[in-house]
C-alpha cells in the first residue's frame, strides 16, 4: 500500500460515497424487503380475509345447526311427555293466499300423520291437520278464520273457543257475559274438543269488551305461537288425549 | 306446444313462489297473488281452453296449500279468468297501466267471489266485515306487480315465437 499512494486516497475519497451507497442500497434493500413482505401480507391477508369468511359462513351454519338441535332437543321433551303416537315434522311451504293461514309439513300419511291430528309447538297450539297426503300434511292454523279450539281461562276457568279472524286478532268466541275475563289472562286448551291435549297454552287475553246488550262478551287474544315463525312441529295423535277404555 | 310448456312452467313457479320466497316480503299478512295475474294474463291474451283449464287448477292449487275448502279458489279463479275475458273482447287493454287497472279490479272481483261462497257456504262469522282492507292491499299489490309479470310473460311468449320462426 505504502508504494501505491493512489489507492489509498481512493479508498479514502470513495469511503464515506461507499457508505452512503452502501446505506441507499441498504435502504433501497429494505424497502424491497418490505415490499416483498408487504405484497405477501397483502396476500396473506386476502387469504386470511377468505379463511375468516369461510370460518364465519360455517360459525353461522354450525349456530344454525346448534339452534335447529336445540328446537329439536325441546321438541323431543315435549314429545317424551305426551305418548307415543306423536310425530316430529317441518314446515316446507306457507299458505299460497292471503285469505288462508295454513302451512304445509314435511310429514303425510306414511309417518303416521292423520287427518284432525292437533299441531303444537313448544310454545304452545299451532293448528290442526286438514289434508294429508303419504308425504306431507296440510295445516289450517289458529289465525284462521275456519279454525276453533276449545279454550278455557287458566285463572277463572271461564270457556270459550279461539278462532282466528282476517279483520281483527284472534277472537274468544261464546265467553259468557256473566265470566271473569280480564285483559292478561292465559288461554289453555280444555281438552274436550278432542283433538287437542289439555292444558297447552293457547294465548292471552289482550282486549275486553262488553257490550249494553247480548250474550257474549268481545275477547281479542294475542295468540302465543306466531305462525310465521315455525320451522318445526309436533302433530300429537288424538290418541293421546283420548285414552283407550 | 312450447308455449303450452312456458304457461306450465311459470304456473309452477309462481305456486312456488307464492308458498314460499314471497312470504319473505315484509308485507305482514298480505301475499302478493301473482297466481291472479298469470290468470289475467291468460285471460287478456290467451283465452283458450287450455288457459281456462290452467286459471281453474291454479286456483285449485292455492285450494290445495291454503284454502281447507277444495274448489273455494278454483271457482273463484275461473271466474276471474272468464270476466277478464269478457272485459278484453270489449276493451283493447295492451298498456301495462291498463292491464295493472285490470288486474286491480280482478283482485275485487277475486275476493268479492271469495266472501259470496264463504258467506253462502261456510257460515264463517264476520269474514266479509274485515276484507276489504285485505282485498285492498291485495288488489294493489298485484297491480304494481302486474306489468313486470306481463313484460316477463310477454317476452318468454315473443322469444318462442321467434324461435319457432324459421321452422
Amino acid at each position: 500500500m505504502q508504494r501505491d499512494p493512489i489507492g489509498p486516497l481512493l479508498l479514502g475519497l470513495m469511503r464515506p460515497l461507499q457508505i452512503g451507497a452502501q446505506a441507499t442500497v441498504a435502504k433501497l434493500k429494505e424497502i424491497q424487503h418490505r415490499y416483498g413482505t408487504f405484497r405477501g401480507l397483502a396476500s396473506e391477508n386476502e387469504r386470511l380475509r377468505g379463511r375468516i369468511t369461510e370460518l364465519e359462513a360455517e360459525r353461522n351454519r354450525l349456530l344454525e345447526v346448534e339452534a335447529t338441535s336445540l328446537r329439536l332437543r325441546d321438541l323431543l321433551e315435549l314429545r317424551s311427555q305426551l305418548p307415543a303416537g306423536s310425530v316430529t315434522a317441518a314446515v316446507i311451504g306457507n299458505s299460497a293466499s292471503t285469505w288462508f293461514h295454513s302451512f304445509v309439513l314435511d310429514k303425510g300419511s306414511a309417518d303416521g300423520v292423520l287427518k284432525g291430528m292437533a299441531v303444537v309447538s313448544l310454545v304452545g297450539v299451532v293448528g290442526q291437520v286438514v289434508a294429508v297426503t303419504s308425504r306431507s300434511a296440510k295445516v289450517l292454523l289458529m289465525t284462521d278464520p275456519h279454525s276453533g279450539v276449545d279454550v278455557i281461562v287458566q285463572r277463572s276457568r271461564a270457556r270459550g273457543i279461539v278462532s282466528g279472524s282476517l279483520d281483527s286478532a284472534p277472537i274468544l268466541k261464546y265467553a259468557k257475559r256473566s265470566e271473569d275475563i280480564q285483559e292478561g289472562d292465559r288461554l289453555i286448551t280444555s281438552g274436550l274438543d278432542g283433538i287437542f291435549p289439555k292444558g297447552l297454552l293457547v294465548g292471552t287475553i289482550t282486549k275486553v269488551r262488553k257490550k249494553t246488550f247480548g250474550l257474549f262478551q268481545y275477547v281479542e287474544v294475542a295468540l302465543a305461537v306466531d305462525p310465521s315463525r315455525i320451522e318445526e312441529v309436533l302433530v300429537v295423535s288424538p290418541e293421546i288425549i283420548q285414552p283407550k277404555k | 306446444m312450447k308455449l303450452s310448456l312456458l304457461f306450465l312452467l311459470a304456473g309452477f313457479l309462481v305456486v312456488l313462489l307464492q308458498t314460499t320466497f314471497l312470504h319473505l316480503l315484509p308485507l305482514g299478512p298480505i301475499v302478493p297473488d301473482l297466481i291472479l295475474v298469470l290468470c289475467v294474463y291468460w285471460g287478456l291474451n290467451h283465452p283458450t281452453v287450455g288457459a281456462v283449464l290452467g286459471s281453474f287448477l291454479l286456483g285449485y292449487s292455492v285450494d290445495v296449500f291454503s284454502s281447507p275448502v277444495l274448489g273455494l279458489n278454483a271457482f273463484a279463479m275461473s271466474l276471474v279468468f272468464l270476466a277478464v275475458y269478457l272485459s278484453s273482447r270489449c276493451i283493447w287493454i295492451h298498456n301495462p297501466l291498463l292491464s295493472a287497472a285490470v288486474v286491480f279490479l280482478a283482485s275485487w272481483i277475486k275476493g268479492a267471489a271469495l266472501i259470496m261462497v264463504g258467506t253462502l257456504f261456510l257460515a264463517v262469522d264476520g269474514l266479509w266485515m274485515g276484507v276489504l282492507k285485505y282485498i285492498f292491499l291485495e288488489a294493489l299489490i298485484a297491480a304494481m306487480l302486474a306489468p313486470a309479470v306481463f313484460s316477463l310473460l310477454r317476452r318468454g311468449q315473443s322469444y318462442l315465437e321467434e324461435v319457432r320462426m324459421p321452422l
